[in-house]
């Protein structure tokens, strides 16, 4: 029988977004507003958001003093979430070795700053998730590809990887299961903001209506049945006269709101290294009501997870109207309790995070 | 998205005839020059030249066509970067209505249709700032 898990709480500084790029924290008074909110201990980082000249220039003096940041208001670095930029040329895609050679700069930068888990994201093949593994080897970090809505645990890509992870057989290729892949229903706050910008309640019913037919339906397992549901949120925005929406909804309705079944997770369960906590929205009951917070926390520990859970709050990009540090605060608790009616716990004490964490991955990084 | 940010408040300029005004990436992280695909600059209706036009981060100017190659320079989620063009302001006095319109790749994101780009824009009303 698997002993029950003990999830590490954390936070990904992505859910405070909206209040960094205004400018009202830089990052060392966003990490002491993390910590002193106790929203840790688990941090993580998006290198391409919170560190300038991420990855070519980063220096020494800037690594020593995140270290030493983190060291002093005792936060444990989960993981840095690093960018597949394929397509970051206007004339082709990279190739394989440039693309190694990208990854490989920004593994480098996760190790010297701490990080045990580099957070990649499915645009890797199995081939290249194989060329990278010396590169996690010589570093010392885990890669943690995301699945991601509008994939999910039991998609054909997702499976492809986890079966060559099966046959490498390396601990430091796992996935970061992202909560946004099993959700079971459109967010009510972003009806809440469509309606501020004028979509009638019809409208939003046709929405919801068309979004719980796929949840009915299941996922998408093929990119064809995914792009047809983009279509259809099109369709219906111009069919109500609001063609300004169609591509907000598709996005969102597609792509943030993925409706497969809890249980795709067990698919890939025993390769799951990180978690993101991805939520919409906390409603007035204090419940996440279009996430199932409480039953995926439930998943992780009668799986025995020791890993972290980062909560994530993505409402920021719609949601300009409520506070995003007291949403984290309102959504730990509902993991807290979840974990607490599973009969475990969550890991709030860094000391242990970080022992836990240890024996969770598998070796220390090599900074 | 956050394009509501995208024209920073008070920051328009005009000097013979050339306008700029700085302006926030509406993204939550960083981007290469290669994915800046376009922008437009449009004061009280009147848009500045195509070939006019300049962007100018990290302290260096570039046409919209020397982006295209440019993956050393990134644009930082905190950084203003000014865009600006030929465009005479008549009434330095009064109030103007300023349209930036951008248009960025997000390199991560590849769809059936190729790289995913979005199309952005923000529109907000304010007088010139004194020098």
């Amino acid at each position: 029988m698997t002993s029950l898990g003990t999830p590490i709480q954390g936070v990904t500084l992505y859910s405070f977004t909206r209040a960094f790029h205004a400018r009202q924290y830089d990052l060392d008074g966003l990490i002491r507003k993390v910590a002193a909110e106790g929203f840790g201990p688990g941090l993580e980082v998006i290198g391409f958001s919170s560190l300038r000249g991420f990855p070519d220039r980063i220096d020494d003096a800037f690594v020593g003093q995140f270290r030493d940041l983190v060291a002093e208001v005792d936060l444990v670095p989960t993981s840095l979430a690093v960018n597949v930029d394929t397509g970051i040329r206007r004339d082709r895609l990279m190739n394989h070795d440039e693309l190694v050679e990208y990854m490989r700069k920004q593994i480098e930068v996760a190790a010297r700053l701490g990080f045990p888990i580099a957070r990649v994201q499915i645009s890797l093949t199995p081939d290249a998730m194989e060329s990278l593994l010396p590169v996690a080897e010589k570093y010392g970090v885990t890669l943690a590809l995301e699945v991601h809505a509008d994939q999910h645990g039991a998609h054909e890509r997702v499976l492809a990887l986890r079966d060559r992870y099966e046959k490498l057989d390396s601990p430091l290729l796992g996935f970061t299961a992202d909560w946004g892949a099993t959700v079971t229903g459109f967010a009510p706050s972003l009806l809440e903001a469509y309606r501020r910008r004028g979509a009638s309640e019809d409208l939003l019913r046709q929405v919801v209506e068309l979004w719980n037919g796929f949840y009915a339906e299941g996922p998408p397992n093929t990119q064809k049945v995914h792009g047809e549901r983009f279509g259809a949120f099109i369709a219906l925005a111009a069919r109500n006269g609001r063609p300004d929406l169609g591509i907000d909804f598709g996005i969102n309705g597609t792509g943030l709101f993925g409706p497969a079944p809890l249980d795709t997770w067990l698919e890939i369960m025993p390769w799951v290294r990180h978690v993101h906590g991805k939520f919409f929205g906390i409603d007035e009951n204090g419940e996440e009501p279009s996430v199932p917070v409480r039953g995926l926390v439930r998943q992780l520990v009668e799986n025995g997870y020791t890993g972290a859970i980062s909560s994530e709050y993505e409402g920021w990009h719609w949601n300009n109207w409520q506070d995003p540090f007291d949403i984290i605060r309102a959504e730990q608790a509902v993991q807290r309790s979840a974990a607490a009616d599973a009969g475990s716990a969550m890991i709030t004490d860094a000391a242990e995070a970080r022992r836990i964490l240890s024996s969770h991955l598998a070796q220390p990084v090599r900074g | 998205m956050i394009a509501d940010r995208i024209i920073e408040q008070g920051t328009l300029s005009t000097q013979d005839g050339r306008t700029a005004v700085e302006v926030r990436i509406p993204w939550y992280r960083a981007l290469p020059g290669s994915c800046i695909a376009g922008a437009a600059l449009t004061i009280d209706g009147v848009a500045a030249p195509e070939d006019s036009l300049r962007w100018t981060m990290n302290n260096r100017t570039f046409r919209f066509e020397e982006l295209v190659d440019e993956t050393g320079e990134w644009w930082y989620p905190l950084d203003s970067a000014i865009l600006s063009g030929d465009l005479p302001v008549q009434d330095a006095d009064g109030e103007h209505e300023v349209r930036v319109d951008l248009k960025l790749y997000i390199p991560y994101i590849i769809t059936d249709h190729g790289v995913l780009h979005i199309e952005e824009h923000d529109t907000k009303t304010m007088k010139v700032a004194s020098r």
